[in-house]
């Protein structure tokens, strides 16, 4: 009597299992060819980004010079989307940084002090949370209108609940074990231990979702541009690209818009991918250590 | 006739052999043990009773629980074995009863499964409640898991096995997650239900002291195989197996016998981590190269039936 | 014992949901009061106004006091429901957005019914089929969770309404059926990135679900597969879920803004981006307490509703 078990349903240890890196190693590589492209326009970019062309308007990819083909005033979109890579990925990785900092800053700040400093951040971080993001950056645009750098303040702070609660957790997990005690004893000084080894061990999770933010961020910037109340002209980044190009796409002459979007989702896809890897191994390491 | 009967069952997933030919019969209104350290394959055996297997595992043997052949068993066949004629105690009672419905919803689920009408089956739930000992069932049945204690929600689940009035009982560790006054109790409740009844029941534990105390005969497993098998009584007093014997040293008794407590060597090993030959030679002392050459068979000595060259070393 | 354990955990979260939308409203007022200038001269919003007008809008906004006294007097509006007036339209904020409030909760509706329930059916099946449905569905989810509204609503639109012509690319259509034809696009568009994040938490959930031992147990007892998924897995994992849906509410509120512009549709939404863009204070201070107000209100009824799916909340246990 032979019996074999077709798959039983019940899983979940095996799904912890590190992923294949295939797709890690495409998303770095795309993501390499992003920022080297966008370091390099003003030499790789074919045309000038702001060179109309209006006897070669709406030309589709694959013509001849405009490989990308150009939008409705015939500038090269090719071009275009090097040099709005530039904002694109800027304005973002300055999100990053600023809540980062902030994040970090208030998470350790609560961790550390404890009692009604924590109760007061812990609460103003869930009354931010209440704020959707997009939203808090349209309101500072009412406030001081278009331009990315209220924007990317707005969205910053937006972002530093997701990162505060984090710290704030792993920084009060840290701080209970016996190692911290440890050089509580010998006297060191309560801040020189928080930044002196509660950081280092706070890091990768900083850089985790640093990158996850990456993506947020981008997506909110290029919204607000889509919706024209981010870059002014003329600078342009894919978001005011895929704006200018709604009128061509209701034309039926979608690819102006088409290829900016594509930009934009596989740029975001890769930084997930990234950040959801690094997220991972520091999840995995953790489940070694502890 | 025998309510469970398990011959040279092998299992495997993939290339990883986790039982080999391990066979363990459990008569009607009697209690057996299996014992065995973790990894030993022990609770596969149980769980094979219900024809519940590890995903992708490969089975060949026989078993036969309550009259249904497992193995041959399709889906209608072995829900009807698991809902009427065999229930399992898990070990953990807190992670074994789903946290978020009712306590009456646990014990009525399996009799509505099987037919038996919402009325009924809340009355029925009442009783049981009352028959394990807890009191004031009719406020115990609107609550939730986490407001019992460990040693109440073991009770419980015990409730919730006898529920269908099963021929055979499964009980994989039910004490090991409470603690020693509790653990007593539930042991106590279990064994006067067995026998008020007549219920054939399977006793998995890593406990040999426990298993001699509770059963009537009792199987050691090591490595995925069964090494001795013995009642209980010739078991203590003269085990033929030098792992059996090992157990026994290794573990602290209150009857002050044996002072000296010895730990096993080595660590305990896997089906597929086993040497040639006998499984236990690498830790066993009285281990030579004939050993290694081949499975011993299993064959009588003394009360016992155990698969060992040198049984006579063991006990003399 | 138990009820008041629960009745005081409930008034806690009620405060708490209070506390944030009263700070919300001082901050949407506060914005004003921020404006680089005369704050005056972002509220005329470019026009050219008599001293007079100029002195009616301080009063109005309350920039001739102080700031708390400004802030009460607005609040005082608020509660009364009357939102200001509208620079650019003239008419009264609130009579702009409740009339405009019909296609975007729709719309909301609409999209979050769609991510809800195709999330979930992708995340359960491909939780309890494993294998290679298991490894598409991830792609799709990780994939749709990276799609930003507006690319997704350019997409559907190039393809949809004018490649295919299945859908039409603008309006919001007259009469119910119409209606949700118009709105399907622009519904689909925003319960993309909805639909990734749902089935990816819930094909975490079931999966940890199914793999718990309370799951081996009931089959171990005989209980059919499809009541074991419906009773004890779908049913454990919904608090999980329902925490993620409550986010994903005030999300989709702001990606009216993005879908209405792509398509053309005359809702809150579009409302919103033309007020910021004209700096139209009194509207945009509007919309913005509503979509908090929404926030709140919907992730504390979620919170309120916990107890009832898993008791353990509010006995400060774990989770799940």
């Amino acid at each position: 009597m032979t019996l074999t078990i077709p798959a039983l349903r019940a899983r979940g240890a095996a799904r912890r299992r590190p992923r294949r890196p295939l797709g890690l190693v495409l998303a770095a590589a795309f993501l390499s060819l992003v920022v080297l492209t966008a370091v390099l326009a003003p030499v790789l970019a074919p045309h000038s980004p702001e060179a109309t062309d209006l006897l070669n308007s709406l030309a589709p990819p694959g013509t001849e010079g405009h490989w990308l083909g150009t939008d409705s005033t015939g500038r090269d979109v090719l071009s275009r989307l090097m040099h709005g890579a530039r904002l694109s990925l800027l304005a973002p990785l300055g999100v990053v940084l600023l809540s980062g900092v902030l994040g970090t800053a208030v998470g350790l700040l609560a961790a550390r002090a404890g009692g009604w400093v924590d109760a007061v951040l812990t609460r103003a971080m869930d009354i931010v949370f209440a704020f959707p993001s997009l939203l808090l950056a349209m309101l500072v645009v009412a406030v001081f209108g278009p331009g990315l750098a209220a924007p990317v303040c707005a969205l910053a702070v937006a972002y530093t609940p997701f990162l505060g609660r984090v710290v704030r957790s792993m920084a009060l997990q840290e701080g209970a074990r016996p190692y911290m005690e440890s050089y509580r004893v010998m006297g060191f000084g309560e801040w020189w231990v928080t930044l002196r080894h509660l950081l280092p061990n706070v890091a990768p999770v900083i850089l985790a979702q640093g990158t996850l933010s990456f993506g947020y961020a981008l997506v909110d910037l290029a919204s607000l541009s889509y919706l024209g109340l981010g870059v002014r002209p003329p600078e342009a980044d894919w978001g005011s690209m895929i704006s200018q190009a709604q009128s061509a796409i209701l034309q039926g002459q979608p690819w102006s818009g088409l290829i900016p979007g594509i930009a934009v989702l596989l740029t975001v896809v890769s930084v997930n991918v990234l950040g959801e890897h690094l997220s991972g191994s520091i999840a995995r390491r953790q489940g070694e250590t502890r | 006739m025998n309510v469970l009967d398990i011959a040279g069952l092998r299992l495997s997933v993939g290339d990883v052999p986790l039982l080999a030919d391990v066979t363990v019969r459990v008569g009607r209104a009697e209690t057996v043990g299996l014992v065995g350290e973790s990894g030993s394959g022990k609770s596969l055996t149980s769980r094979a009773a219900l024809g519940m297997f590890p995903r992708g595992a490969r089975v060949t043997g026989h078993v036969t629980a309550a009259g249904v052949d497992v193995l041959a068993a399709g889906r209608g066949a072995l829900r009807d074995l698991r809902r009427t004629r065999a229930a399992m105690v898990f070990q953990d009672p807190r992670a074994s009863i789903n946290p978020v419905r009712r306590v009456g919803d646990y014990l009525t689920e399996g009799l509505r499964a099987s037919g038996v009408p919402a009325r009924e089956a809340a009355a029925r739930a009442l009783d049981l409640l009352d028959q394990v000992g807890i009191r004031d069932p009719g406020r115990a049945v609107r609550r939730h898991p986490h407001e019992f204690s460990g040693g109440m929600l073991q009770r419980v689940v015990i409730a919730g096995a006898l529920a269908a009035e099963p021929d055979l009982l499964l009980a994989d560790e039910p004490t090991t997650a409470l603690d020693v006054t509790t653990q007593a109790e539930v042991v106590a409740l279990l064994k006067r239900l067995q026998r008020d009844r007549g219920t054939g029941m399977l006793f998995v534990t890593h406990d040999l002291d426990l298993a001699a105390a509770v059963c009537d005969r009792v199987y050691v497993m090591y490595a995925g195989r069964v090494v001795e098998e013995a009642p209980s009584a010739g078991l203590f007093r003269a085990p033929a197996h030098p792992y059996t014997r090992a157990l026994l040293e290794a573990s602290p008794s209150a009857r002050g016998e044996r002072a000296e407590i010895r730990a096993i060597r080595g660590r305990p090993r896997s089906l597929a981590e086993a040497p040639s030959g006998c499984s236990f030679r690498d830790r066993c002392p009285l281990a030579d190269d004939a050993c290694a050459r081949k499975v011993p068979d299993i064959r009588p000595h003394g009360t016992s039936l155990v698969a060992c060259l040198r049984p006579q070393e063991v006990t003399p | 014992m138990k009820a008041r354990t629960l009745s005081v955990w409930a008034a806690r979260r009620a405060l708490g949901a209070a506390l944030t939308v009263l700070v919300a409203t001082v901050v949407v007022y506060g914005a004003l009061r921020l404006v680089p200038g005369d704050p005056v001269v972002a509220l005329s919003a470019g026009r050219r106004l008599t001293p007079e007008q100029i002195e009616a809008l301080r009063h109005r906004h309350g920039l001739d006091r102080g700031f708390l006294q400004g802030y009460l007097s607005w609040i005082g509006g608020v509660l009364r429901l009357d939102l200001g007036t509208s620079l650019n339209y003239q008419t009264s904020v609130m009579s702009l957005i409740t009339g405009r409030l019909g296609v975007s909760g729709l719309l909301i509706l609409y999209s979050a019914t769609l991510a809800a329930a195709l999330g979930t059916a992708v995340a359960l099946v491909s939780a309890v089929r494993g294998g290679v449905a298991d490894r598409i569905a991830s792609v799709l989810a990780a994939a749709a969770t990276a799609t930003p509204t507006f690319v997704a609503s350019i997409a559907l639109l190039a393809l949809f309404s004018i490649g295919l012509g299945w859908f039409p690319a603008t309006g919001a259509g007259t009469g119910p059926a119409d209606r949700l034809w118009h709105l399907t696009l622009p519904a689909v568009a925003m319960a993309i990135a909805a639909f990734g994040v749902l089935a990816r938490v819930g094909n975490a959930a079931f999966a940890e679900q199914l793999g718990r031992e309370h799951v081996v147990a009931a089959r171990s007892r005989g209980v059919g597969t499809a009541a074991v998924i419906r009773r004890h897995v779908v049913r454990n994992a919904l608090a999980p879920l329902l925490t993620v849906v409550g986010v994903l509410v005030a999300s989709l509120f702001v990606g009216t803004a993005v879908v209405e512009t792509a398509f053309g549709l005359d809702g809150v939404g579009s409302l919103l981006v033309t007020s910021v863009s004209r700096r139209d204070f009194p509207v945009v201070q509007g919309i913005a307490l509503i979509g908090i107000a929404l926030f709140v209100v919907v992730n504390t009824l979620v919170d309120l509703v916990l107890p009832l799916i898993d008791p353990r909340v509010t006995a400060g246990g774990p989770r799940r």
